[in-house]
């Protein structure tokens, strides 16, 4: 009885967004039971796997060979799920994912809108083994672009190979990684390092922290390709140091993969020598930029420093240094072992391979997606994310982490790749996307993001740190009524000054959301600052709440929704809403059945 | 080798910045986190100047900007001038009591705009030369902390630092005044922390603090006599004078 129809593999994610959900009590109950159970003749092998991506509706168990995916399961539904499924194969339909844009419950995950556009390069183990098995990542073709490498391959022929893919990195700016690669190796001064950018700091990203959590060895493996190639002997992975799991798991990986010969002297007897070594990050969302990252690492204050002279000729300590991202790292392997002619079909020219990308915010779908470059951005929104909650009218949509733009919905169509974005205004940045729908106000996230940036910008140079404290300054103003018609101005004159003048990449981008903001909402900002309105009912001083007399039924909804007794009215009759008590909630808006509720603007001048 | 500057050219070597050759040649480059001996720290960004390497034109820094061969450099272009105005700006609403920046605005023709102006008042423009100076002079007493608009210089946890040594080298290379050094009846306050003055054995004045001169005798490996800057230059002339007297 050892046929595959007798064997069954049941994978349980424990991605983080999954193990907040409290997956491991379902890996361990599944286990538990498993192994006592009399009716299981059937081998089962269950394993705790990274993050499968949909992570709002985990947790995320599936089960091979039958392809059946279940979500959203709790320990309680483990002896139903051992009973009817494992023991009878029966499909338990509760469990089952509903498609919204099929309209239909999806037995294998992979027929799922929100999975089925998607292309795994990057991610491509992560849901599929178990993060701390080695043998899990060998059983996937593990290890043997690093077999190719050492034992076929000249260093040059890596860089070449590399290059020749168009791989560009995957951490914001898109440089080519092959060029940096290839001029550090001309360097003749050692030692040289390795370094892995693993400071993931975009509020609502989480792509690199799931392939450390969830598929380990491949950076690894990509970080000692690299080493080979640049000839450097010393790798850091620089991992931010909430992600506690993150460093956990590569601490493992690391520990495991020396054990087995992958690292330290004499990797697989090949002569080559690499290691590495885990630094733990300050917490400062800069460190996420290289040249402040690497003065983290020496232990000096994470500050950017200029570079006119680049990081592969003086990087860590002033030595050559390759520094790469995360989700970069995990793209090697693939590349040198099916070769760059394979990678360079995927995605658009110049734009080749994949990206991830992390869609957050007023979508239905929300996780990480790992698409071909060049995919549209509605494909993305619609397609996978399966449109706006509630079916609520689109608006527009943030991409880039907190230094990028947003994108109105008029140009949906817009390609997502590097150089499609930066066209925009906006740019790539780690692969955030933010969804936003009527309800989000404009003026107000770009306000958002300048508080952001200006507790996390190092406050090193003027033009940063001074200039996004007057943007926000003149955006606060705006947003609780005290606007004027030349702030508008000021904001794109001193953009454009914050742009050019500043040290580092995160100043010359952070006036992105403020400039494309005016750029494509300038009517939003007019509202604010002329007709003291703010339409999405989203800044308390410059909204009001009425109720339209024509459409109201004097159901009172409204009334039973007001948190502070602002509504009156008997029922059948039209309701009144009291400004002086109001307090902006905005729950009789969206309670009413009939839309009778309307914004107004302010009620006051501030 | 041989860069032009706006259209004039100058023979710098390999390894200096920009700021050193336009420096050595008397060409105004404004900057207020410059200082001769030290390196460049890029942070006041009135630097700014127009590069073309070639390829295509960019706007750098030119105190950490490392000169390469055939380099042509533009000092002031409308745009490099409508920056520094916004600099100078910036800069003003956060120093607008400070004389130094003002004079500033005043050269640069800036008015602030009045809605704009900060209450608060910091004479720190966090230009980092002090910190710069007590490292490389001093104790390392002092740093960055924070970052983002709370950035500022401060010993450890804002305590009095037991490293100083009130040498006062940082309150001499602010370029607006910001640190503050009191002295009082033979001592010096600075930092949160008083130090006691030594006096000069010829003048008689206060000249520096014991610490300093501990400091300094530690790393010279002798102890030096306690004579002033003042009466040491005196007594150096003096004897320049005598030696003179002798060949005539």
């Amino acid at each position: 009885m050892n046929d595959i129809s007798n064997k069954r593999k049941i994978l349980v994610c424990c991605g983080t967004g999954c193990l907040a959900s409290n997956s491991y009590e379902v890996y361990e109950s599944l286990k538990e039971k498993l192994e006592i159970n009399p009716n299981i003749i059937v081998q089962i092998e269950i394993k705790a796997t990274g993050c499968n991506g949909l992570c709002e509706k985990g947790p995320v168990v599936k089960i091979h060979p039958d392809d059946i995916s279940y979500f959203k399961v709790s320990a309680k539904d483990v002896d139903e799920i051992i009973e009817k499924t494992i023991t009878n194969g029966e499909i338990i339909n509760r469990l089952l994912y509903f498609d919204t844009n099929q309209k239909k419950k999806i037995i294998n995950h992979m027929d799922a809108s929100f999975y089925k556009h998607q292309r795994k390069i990057a991610l491509r183990n992560i849901g599929e083994i178990d993060p701390l098995s080695i043998e899990d990542y060998l059983e996937r073709d593990g290890y043997k672009a690093l077999h190719k490498v050492l034992f076929e391959m000249e260093p040059m022929e890596v860089i070449d190979e590399v290059e020749k893919s168009g791989l560009k990195g995957r951490g914001g700016a898109g440089f080519p990684t092959g060029t940096k690669w290839r001029t550090c190796s001309k360097f003749e001064d050692y030692p040289k390092y390795v370094i892995c950018n693993g400071d993931e700091g975009d509020p609502g990203a989480f792509m690199d922290r799931s392939i450390m959590e969830g598929d380990p060895n491949t950076i690894i493996e990509g970080m000692i390709i690299c080493g080979y190639s640049i000839n450097s002997n010393k790798g850091y992975l620089y991992i931010r140091d909430e992600y506690e799991l993150a460093r956990k798991n590569m601490e493992f990986a690391i520990d495991k993969a020396r054990k087995l010969g992958y690292l330290g002297e004499n990797i697989i007897g090949s002569g080559f020598d690499f290691d590495l070594e885990i630094v733990r990050g300050g917490g400062a969302f800069v460190c996420g930029e290289s040249s402040a990252l690497m003065a983290s690492i020496e232990g000096n204050v994470g500050e950017p420093r200029a570079k006119y002279i680049r990081s592969v000729e003086k990087g860590l300590w002033n030595m050559p240094t390759v520094l790469n991202n995360v989700e970069t790292w995990a793209n090697i392997p693939p590349i040198i072992l099916n070769g760059a002619n394979w990678f360079n079909k995927i995605g658009t020219e110049n734009n080749s391979g994949t990206k991830v990308f992390s869609l957050v915010g007023k979508v239905k779908n929300t996780g990480l997606v790992e698409i071909p470059m060049g995919t549209k951005l509605s494909e993305l929104v619609f397609d996978i994310g399966c449109g706006i909650i509630k079916n609520r009218p689109f608006k527009a949509v943030q991409t880039g982490g907190p230094s990028g733009g947003c994108i109105p919905k008029e140009y949906m169509d817009v390609p997502l790749d590097f150089d499609s974005l930066s066209k925009m205004g906006s740019m790539m940045g780690s692969g955030g996307v933010i969804v936003m729908d009527d309800t989000t106000c404009m003026v107000e996230i770009a306000r958002y993001y300048m508080e952001f940036l200006s507790e996390e910008s190092c406050g090193k140079c003027t033009t940063c740190r001074e200039g996004i404290k007057m943007m926000l300054n003149i955006l606060t103003n705006i947003t609780e009524g005290r606007g004027q018609l030349e702030d508008i101005h000021i904001l794109e004159s001193l953009g454009k000054t914050i742009m050019s003048a500043s040290l580092c990449a995160l100043g010359k981008t952070a006036p992105n959301p403020v400039l494309t903001t005016i750029q494509y909402f300038r009517n939003e900002y007019m509202d604010h600052i002329v007709n003291h309105k703010c339409s999405a009912g989203v800044c308390k001083n410059l909204t009001t709440y009425f109720i339209e007399e024509e459409t109201c039924i004097g159901c009172g909804i409204c009334k039973k929704n007001c948190p502070v007794n602002a509504i009156t009215g008997s029922l059948k009759e039209i309701h009144v809403i009291d400004e002086d008590i109001c307090i902006k909630c905005g729950n009789c808006f969206t309670a009413c059945p009939k839309d009778s509720v309307k914004i107004g603007g302010a009620a006051y001048a501030y | 080798m041989l860069i032009k500057i706006n259209g004039k050219v100058y023979n710098g070597h390999d390894g200096e910045t920009l700021m050193e050759v336009a420096k050595r040649n008397n060409i105004n480059i404004p900057s207020l986190c410059y200082k001769k001996g030290f390196e460049g720290l890029g942070r006041c960004r009135l630097c700014l100047v127009e590069v073309n390497e070639g390829k295509r034109k960019k706007i750098v820094s030119a105190c950490v900007y490392p000169i390469r061969e055939n380099l042509e450099v533009i000092t002031k272009t409308e745009d490099i001038i409508k920056m520094r105005k916004d600099i100078i700006l910036l800069l003003l609403l956060r120093s607008p009591k400070n004389e130094y920046i003002q004079e500033l605005a005043k050269e640069y023709k800036i008015v602030s705009p009045e809605r704009y102006i900060q209450k608060e008042n910091d004479d720190c423009i966090l230009c980092g030369l002090c910190v710069t100076a007590c490292e490389k002079l001093g104790t390392n007493a002092i740093s960055m902390v924070n970052r983002g608009i709370t950035k500022k210089v401060s010993t450890p946890y804002d305590d009095p630092s037991k490293d100083c040594i009130g040498c006062g080298a940082c309150a001499e290379v602010c370029p607006t005044n910001a640190i503050k050094l009191d002295e009082n009846n033979g001592i010096r306050t600075i930092w949160n922390r008083d130090f006691d003055l030594v006096k000069c054995s010829v003048c008689g004045k206060y000249y520096a603090t014991e610490d300093s001169l501990n400091f300094i005798g530690d790393k010279l490996g002798s102890k030096e006599d306690h004579v002033c800057e003042y009466c040491k230059k005196k007594s150096l002339a003096s004897k320049f004078k005598k030696s003179f007297q002798n060949i005539y």
